[in-house]
């Protein structure tokens, strides 16, 4: 065979084949939302938000307090949840656990769900105020038995929203679009 | 002033930045003229133990692998930790202010401190305190780094090895009981004792140890003044100038408007914006020999030697007593007048003309008791002597200046009786050594004292592992200020208190006075569990009125809540004249170079030596940056062939010391200056940066010392100095009248030809900030910079870096020359980013990292930056800054903490700038849409305005043709810097007025 046969018959589909895949591989393990969406990690207390925001109906603001206050919506001291477990449920294990902790002083680590980059500042208290609802960006929280990632949260996201907020503003809200300037969220 | 009589109405004056520009010389243009200086764009020179080649190639396969690894699973992205019992007041991301007090030497000045989850971020001033509501002094503001310096002791040691605090304790009982048993006296070498109830704790100290000797000493005073005003007086007081009811004052090489005190330097700039050219300005007249921040802003500056200040201010007082009907005070009618005439002691700048005029001001102002003379506090007594005369036949006492006796029974000494102590010390006749505060071995250098390490008897209680501790065999940690409490007296009658912004970072730490309870209750003495509950019943008893209708809890939680407690000032102590006539004939002339120590405005007494802020910060008139180059007069250097850098060895008899030369415009001739503070040789920021000025002190204290040999020595070390970067090459710049030239119309309007555009004008629907910044009230002290620094997350750089024109300041405090350099007037421009309609910078960026907001700013997204300095280069104001090395990222902890959570930290390569403090503009503004209505005037406030103690700097919004900042925009004074571009500003500044002497222009 001549040299140039090989080369076209067999090296040259073999290395557009190597290329290709190596682009895949590395465009399919770098993409940005491959880890976004459905991210669930176990938390060191086997809350149920379907129990607790679903069934019982609890609002979200009665833990997440922070939300109108502060850019952080917040995760709730040990001491809210014993405003009700002081007398419910005391004898699970993860009830002891919460009393436990109460008692020490010992801080309970929840494993963090939503992360924007660091250069990222979002702040909850327009989007509330507005009445965006929490789970436009949240998902259907009071459905989780865990708390999974539902929205990639990435830039397209807020400016999808920002460019035309129709959707995700309740009923009968005048048009608005958020600010679409970088200060907005980066300083 | 010289200059102006040569000026023709019309004419351009010229402003000129460094000696070698004045002049005209070669050596300094090409430097200058270079936008980025030598090696500023360079890689960073790698030390001899960097990567090699194959290390770095197997680091690089081996990342690799574990990255391939790491890709198979899903990152984790931290934890949250919540509280488990939050506290009522925390809210996470929202600020708490605490007030609490700061305290230096003899000030103490309320401020409020800003914290974030627990932790303090950045000091504000209090804005209930009258004398200066909102403004901190600026080592107050960089104080938040010193609370998180990683040099900071974190627990007790025992001969440098680390002991437990009960044991220390036990040590420090030990020693005062043997003491006690022995018959020894006990010594504790402390700072000015200040607060009242550190003072009752003393005094108790004192009931458990007979034999306790207190020195509270402060280094950075001559002790002058304090000698002229014990004697005056009758013991020792506290003067503060009151300028907010001057109308003319004369500044004897006086600081008053350093900054330091912000009361006086908003109570002073408020005289000096006048309406117009017919309202009433505040004349401001200064005489000195060293060439200072205050002096600079004089309407006329006499350059008299500093030694001859004395005979300069008898020589005002024989005019205005012969020519001007002003009375001697009694018993005073046999004052020896000068040798010298007045006219003798003049040198270049304002002359015998103006000296007439002083004289002719001061006694038209004294007639409504609004005259007023500040003598700097490193000047020898002859001089505070002769204005306490000049202020007592003036009138000013109670009027102008504030006498008030001092707070508590442990007023500061001279350096005679401190070292008289510490020789005590050095001989053994102490069963105990305490060192409290100060850094006695830092200020008596070589001393015998501190000449043996880790001696038994000596006990150091401080925040670091300095010079003193080194001599000690204990060494107890103390407390920070912001996580201590205490109180303090700051004006007559004002109580303030200190309170912990947080709880100690490390849990062996305790404040001094905690150490000192401990000590006391083992000596037997009053058992109180902690400092607090002292501080609370020493209040109790004494400060809560006893016929309070209010209940005493309900008065501390507001007393703590407010930070201070109005009270009936004491009676201010009656003076009596005769004494001063010792110490008017101690007055003498001398000849040969005089050397002017004074206390530096960055470190003190060197006490700040290990904050990189106050290093960096430049200094408000040479603009140089970690160290303490000697100023000298450039008629001087001269005549010794000496330029900026090269080294000189002073020597004053048998003490010596080596410097590089820094050539100051308008030193007088014979005088040079050098900060005290610098040279320490403990911890890792400040070792060896400067030199030791202390080491030149003789006995006396005396800090003006006359028949310095200054003589060259070989080598060069050149001065980081910020001076020369980032400049623009002689525009129209500044703008500096009188107020006759205002009177005719000068200065108003603008350069060239109108800005035109091609281009649509961009368009701001809801809001447009800007900012106005007025050079007449603007005193160029640069607390804005470290305020800015604090917000902003800026970075510190080191000298290396500064030599290179790499620093990262926001903002800088431009200083321009006018006129002769023997006798210049300066005027102090702030530039910052001066967020252009059309900026230069935004067409230039290649990826669009910097673009234009619909709110006016010229916004910078950090992370679309790619680091091309296109930008920087296309600036016509040079405020960019460019990140060419990684400062930030590898501080050792806890210095992180320090750090705004609401800004970005930037890394290397990232292009950063002033932002008008957008995440307070973009706070305001949730707040505002949250709450439903608009952003109200003066709602934001940068932290350069809010630190500003002249007020000089207002921002607002445009827009609204009724805000603050728009109406400033429309004053007559007001133009824009490099108007004739067209690049549009949004900094409005408004031209530096002076109040010139009349007939004397």
């Amino acid at each position: 065979m001549h040299p140039y046969d090989r080369f076209a018959r067999w090296w040259l589909p073999v290395g557009g084949g190597a290329v290709l895949a190596t682009v895949l591989t590395v465009g399919w393990a770098t993409q940005p939302d491959r880890f976004a969406k459905g991210y669930a990690p176990t938390q060191p207390i086997p809350y149920s938000h379907r129990l607790h925001a679903g069934s019982m109906k609890i609002p979200c603001e009665y833990c997440h307090t922070g939300v109108r206050k502060a850019r952080h919506a917040g995760i709730p001291a040990v001491q809210t949840c014993m405003n009700c477990h002081a007398v419910t449920k005391t004898e699970s294990p993860a009830i002891r656990k919460l009393a436990e902790a109460l008692r020490t002083g010992q801080a309970l680590p929840w494993k963090r769900v939503h992360r924007l980059p660091d250069h990222v500042f979002f702040d909850h208290r327009p989007h509330v105020a507005a009445g965006i609802a929490c789970q436009t960006c949240h998902g259907e929280v009071q459905e989780m038995e865990v708390v999974s990632q539902r929205m990639s949260m990435r830039m397209g996201n807020c400016l999808g929203c920002h460019r035309d907020a129709h959707a995700a503003l309740p009923p009968g809200s005048p048009p608005r679009k958020g600010p679409e300037n970088c200060n907005a969220c980066h300083r | 002033m010289p200059d102006d009589t040569r000026r023709q109405p019309g004419e351009k004056t010229r402003y000129w930045i460094s000696v070698q520009e004045g002049t005209g010389e070669p050596g300094g243009r090409p430097a200058a003229w270079n936008e980025f200086p030598e090696g500023a764009a360079d890689p960073p020179e790698l030390p001899a133990d960097a990567l090699s080649r194959r290390r770095f190639l197997a680091l690089l396969s081996a990342s690799a692998a574990l990255a391939a690894a790491s890709a198979c699973s899903r990152p984790d992205r931290g934890e949250i930790v919540p509280y488990t019992e939050r506290p009522e007041e925390v809210t996470p991301g929202v600020p708490n202010f605490y007030a609490s007090c700061f305290s230096e030497g003899r000030r103490a000045h309320p401020v409020l401190v800003k914290t974030r989850e627990g932790r303090p971020i950045h000091v504000e001033g209090n804005d209930r305190y009258a004398a200066a509501p909102g403004k901190a002094p600026y080592r107050a503001i960089a104080e938040v780094l010193g609370l998180y310096d990683p040099d900071r002791l974190r627990e007790p040691s025992h001969r440098g090895k680390a002991v437990p605090v009960t044991e220390a304790e036990r040590l420090l009982a030990e020693r005062a009981r043997e003491a006690r048993s022995q018959g020894l006296p006990v010594l504790l070498f402390t700072e000015a004792v200040l607060s009242p109830t550190r003072a009752r704790l003393l005094a108790e100290l004192g009931k458990a140890l007979p034999r306790l000797e207190v020195v509270s000493y402060e280094a950075s005073e001559g002790g002058g003044e304090d000698r002229v005003l014990r004697s005056l007086f009758g013991g020792t007081v506290r003067l503060e100038p009151l300028p907010e009811r001057a109308e003319v004052v004369l500044s004897l090489e006086s600081d008053f408007l350093s900054g330091e005190d912000p009361g006086s330097v908003r109570a002073f700039a408020a005289g000096r914006r006048p309406e117009g050219p017919r309202e009433p300005m505040v004349r401001f007249y200064a005489a000195e020999g060293r060439f200072t921040l205050t002096g600079s802003r004089a309407d006329a500056r006499f350059a008299v030697r500093t030694g001859d200040l004395a005979a300069f201010a008898l020589g005002i007082l024989r005019l205005l007593v012969e020519r001007h009907g002003v009375a001697l005070p009694r018993g005073m009618a046999d004052l020896p007048w000068p040798a010298k005439p007045l006219e003798a002691l003049l040198g270049p700048g304002a002359g015998e003309r103006e000296a007439e005029a002083l004289a002719r001001d001061l006694a038209a102002a004294a007639r409504r008791g609004a005259a007023l003379v500040v003598a700097g506090g490193h000047l020898p007594a002859p001089v505070h002597a002769a204005a306490a005369l000049l202020n007592l036949a003036l009138g000013s006492l109670g009027r102008t200046l504030a006498v008030w006796p001092w707070p508590t029974a442990f007023p500061p000494v001279g350096r005679r009786e401190a070292e008289g102590a510490l020789e005590r010390a050095a001989e053994g006749r102490y069963g105990l050594v305490l060192f409290w505060g100060g850094n006695p071995a830092h200020a008596f250098p070589g001393h015998r004292a501190f000449a043996q390490a880790r001696r038994e008897t000596f006990v150091r209680m401080g925040l670091y592992e300095d010079e003193t501790a080194q001599a000690a065999a204990l060494v107890l940690p103390e407390a920070h200020w912001l996580e201590s409490w205490g109180d303090f007296e700051p004006r007559p009658g004002l109580r303030a208190l200190r309170q912990p912004a947080l709880r100690p970072l490390y849990p062996a730490v305790r404040q001094g006075e905690q150490w000192l309870l401990g000590l006391l209750g083992a000596l037997g003495g009053e058992k109180a569990e902690d400092y607090a509950l002292f501080l609370k019943e020493r209040w109790r008893r004494e400060e809560w009125p006893p016929a309070s209708p209010v209940p005493f809890e309900r008065f501390w939680a507001a007393a703590l809540h407010e930070g201070l407690v109005p009270g009936t000032p004491p009676p201010p102590p009656a003076p009596s004249a005769g004494a001063l006539l010792p110490h008017l004939e101690a007055a003498r002339s001398e000849t040969g170079l005089e050397l002017v120590l004074y206390p530096s405005p960055a470190l003190l007494d060197g006490r700040y030596g290990n904050n990189g802020w106050l290093q960096e910060w430049p200094d408000p008139v040479t603009k140089a940056t970690w160290g303490n180059p000697l100023w000298m007069a450039p008629a001087d250097a001269r005549r010794l062939g000496l330029k900026d850098g090269d080294r000189v060895r002073l020597s004053k008899g048998e003490r010596r010391l080596e410097s590089p030369v820094l050539v100051q415009p308008g030193q007088r001739e014979g005088v040079a200056a050098l900060a005290l503070g610098y040279g320490r040789e403990a911890l890792s920021v400040a070792r060896g940066v400067g030199t030791n000025g202390f080491s030149l002190l003789g006995g006396d204290g005396e800090m003006v010392l006359s028949g310095v040999e200054v003589e060259k020595i070989p080598g060069r070390q050149p001065v980081p100095t910020t001076q020369t970067h980032h400049r623009m090459e002689g525009r129209d710049l500044v703008r500096s009248l009188s107020l006759r030239e205002w009177a005719r119309g000068e200065g108003e309007g603008r350069e060239g030809h109108p800005p035109v555009s091609l281009y649509p004008d961009q368009e701001f629907p809801d809001h447009k900030w800007g900012m106005v910044i007025d050079l007449s009230a603007c005193v160029g002290c640069s607390g804005c910079l470290l305020a800015c620094q604090s917000e902003n997350n800026v970075p510190v750089v080191g000298p290396e870096q500064v030599l290179r024109g790499r620093e990262m300041h926001w903002i800088r405090i431009d200083r321009y020359y006018e006129g002769p350099e023997e006798a210049p007037r300066a005027v102090h421009s702030p530039m910052l980013c001066q967020h252009c309609d059309n900026a230069p910078c935004e067409n230039v960026c290649p990826v669009n990292a910097t673009n234009h907001s619909p709110d006016g700013l010229n916004q910078m997204a950090y992370n679309r930056c790619v680091g091309t300095r296109y930008c920087a280069n296309n600036c016509p104001y040079k405020v960019r800054r460019f990140n060419f090395l990684e400062w930030t990222a590898f501080k050792r902890e806890p210095e992180s903490l320090v750090f705004n959570p609401e800004v970005t930290v930037r890394p290397r390569g990232v292009m950063e700038k002033c932002t008008f403090c957008v995440q307070r503009i973009e706070e305001a503004k949730v707040r505002a849409r949250v709450e439903g209505r608009k952003v109200a005037d003066g709602e934001v406030v940068p932290a350069c305005a809010a630190a500003c103690p002249a007020e000089a700097i207002v921002f607002g919004d445009l827009k609204d043709p009724e805000s603050r900042v728009s109406k400033l925009a429309r004053s007559g004074r007001a133009y824009k810097v490099l108007e004739e571009l067209g690049v549009r500003p949004s900094v409005t500044y408004l031209a530096q007025l002076r109040n010139v002497p009349e007939d004397t222009e």
